[in-house]
């Protein structure tokens, strides 16, 4: 790294060329839509479903409270995160090991964003061609307008994105009346306005420059490929040598380089996988596009595996090595831990108790010679409604509590009972006994937490 | 630019890490400064919880860029001689 030539290293970002992607059509086009549609469906609708007359998916970080519909999460819940996190990364780990960056070119916010920006950019500034004619013409009434009206609808999408996002963690219906009223907080207007130059500034001017320099997927995901991965590959034994199509011993590649235009991120296929091949297909829909013309067989540019190319598989033989033990150990891990989440998320009691033992006063003698702990109980009813618990100690003769045994807990909320335990004197020597605290709610036995805890003889 | 971007971004990430770790597991309202409870309301001690983290990792990585500098940079001019500004002593002449 540091032998680089120093002024290379500095035009990293400097001798940007701007990439005009031309627009495709096809079968991996199609499908790279709906996953845009799907995708934004779930992202711009999902703020707008209610459940139970509050917000459906709601990440309530000033009470600390996730609510997914009818599922609310408590910090305590930390490890369903973990969970989340370890299957999201399980999944990406097994979809690059059977056809590579399906994740990047289809579902990556940063491809979705891209495309819907794209498809904006054609709208108002025409396709390729005309955007490089556009760009390099002088500046005219013309050319101000487009201009003007593309970033404006960029910003507005941006913005628009921006709102949804701080909609996830304010109410989106609050947010909107706040924003109605100009009484939008300094802290949400900072995250729209973060959100949204990020929206704009990634989709709009990054673009491909995020997966080729920031992006750490792109660096580390060659470490799961293997010769079965598969992958956008060019055909070199039936395209080369490139030629004319009426020239003779030539391959069926005519070097007409769609497939170079297409490309989001501005590389050539034909000379290999490359780190920064994201993996959208837009070649082999460009190449199928003028194969077809040409009246020759679809895919010199397929997703196709190392192997396959090499031994001349057919797709049959190919797809059979599917089954091969790194997708199997990645498939069975990721079910493993997807059954086990989902039956702890199952068996999950709606109740979580936290004793703290008072440090101030350890242990005393009341009257009648009874002996006194305090603790302080603080019960959180994670249900969205109103209950009623009751709370029991053992683990000592004669252990009882002194005061109040029930405590009533509004929904999805906390509240910390002070309890007062007592045993009789002579019943044990000093020392410290560990006793059990057992809260139950009424009504429903199974909703039951067993907390430990010592109780402290002097 | 580079330099500014392999500084920020990998901060960035980190910070936001940083940050869902530490306030998954502390309150905003279980903080203290210097004895005194943190009187500003959770969505600001997140924003600020966050670019503070963003900072303190923003400075670990401006000095892994620092040190980073190859011995070229450090005993020569980086500039190329008719890159350099004007009034640069070791501008050409």
């Amino acid at each position: 790294m540091s032998d680089a030539p120093v002024l290379e290293e500095r035009s990293l970002y400097e001798v940007h060329q701007k990439i005009y992607p031309r627009a495709v059509h096809g079968w991996f086009a199609a499908w790279r839509w709906a996953l845009v549609v799907a995708t934004q469906l779930v992202f711009y609708g999902g703020a707008w479903l209610t459940w139970n007359g509050r917000q459906a998916v709601l990440f309530d970080i000033v009470h600390r409270r996730f609510y997914i519909f009818g599922l609310v999460f408590w910090p305590q819940d930390v490890i369903y995160l973990t969970a989340l996190l370890v299957l999201s990364a399980l999944s990406l780990f097994l979809f690059t090991a059977v056809a590579g960056r399906l994740w990047c070119g289809y579902a990556c916010p940063q491809t979705v964003y891209t495309e819907i920006f794209l498809w904006v950019e054609r709208l108002v500034e025409g396709d390729r061609n005309a955007q490089m004619r556009l760009d390099e013409s002088d500046l005219s009434f013309n050319k101000f307008l487009r201009k003007t009206v593309k970033h404006s609808l960029w910003i507005g999408i941006a913005l628009w994105t921006g709102i949804t996002f701080v909609g996830y963690v304010t109410p989106i219906r609050e947010l909107l009346g706040e924003i109605r009223s100009l009484s939008l907080g300094p802290w949400e207007m900072f995250w729209v306005g973060f959100y949204g130059f990020a929206t704009y500034g990634n989709a709009g001017w990054m673009r491909e420059q995020v997966c080729k320099y920031l992006c750490p997927y792109a660096r580390f995901q060659s470490a799961m490929f293997d010769r079965d991965t598969m992958i956008i590959t060019y055909d070199a034994g039936r395209g080369e040598p490139r030629g004319k199509k009426k020239s003779a011993g030539a391959g069926d590649c005519v070097d007409c380089g769609i497939c170079v235009q297409v490309c989001p991120t501005g590389i050539d296929i034909r000379k290999g996988l490359q780190y920064e091949c994201i993996g959208c297909a837009a070649c082999v829909d460009g190449c199928d596009q003028v194969m077809d013309k040409l009246a020759r067989p679809r895919g010199l540019i397929r997703y196709s595996t190392t192997n396959a190319m090499e031994e001349g598989w057919t797709r049959r033989e190919m797809l059979r090595r599917l089954l091969r033990p790194r997708v199997l150990v990645y498939s069975g891990i990721l079910l493993g831990v997807t059954l086990l989440a989902g039956a702890a998320l199952y068996a999950r009691v709606p109740l979580k108790v936290d004793v703290i033992r008072d440090r101030a006063a350890i242990a005393r003698e009341v009257e009648g010679g009874s002996i006194e702990n305090i603790y302080r109980l603080q019960i959180m009813n994670t249900t969205e409604r109103a209950r009623a618990f009751t709370i029991e100690v053992s683990g000592l003769p004669t252990i009882r509590l002194a005061g109040e045994s029930t405590a009533g807990i509004a929904a999805a909320t906390s509240r910390v009972v002070p309890v007062k335990v007592r045993i009789d004197p002579a019943q044990a020597a000093p020392g410290t006994y560990p006793i059990v605290f057992t809260i139950r709610a009424i009504g429903d036995d199974a909703v039951a937490v067993h907390e430990k805890s010592v109780f402290i003889v002097r | 630019m580079n330099r500014l971007v392999s500084i920020l971004w990998p901060a960035f990430v980190v910070g936001g890490a940083a940050e869902v770790v530490f306030f998954t597991v502390v309150a905003p309202q279980e903080l203290y400064f210097f004895g005194e409870a943190v009187e500003l309301g959770p969505l600001a001690t997140y924003t600020i919880g966050f670019f503070l983290f963003w900072c303190i990792a923003a400075a670990s990585s401006a000095f892994t860029v620092f040190l980073q500098k190859s011995a070229e940079e450090i005993n020569r001019c980086p500039l190329e001689p008719r890159e350099r500004p004007p009034g640069c002593p070791k501008a050409e002449p």
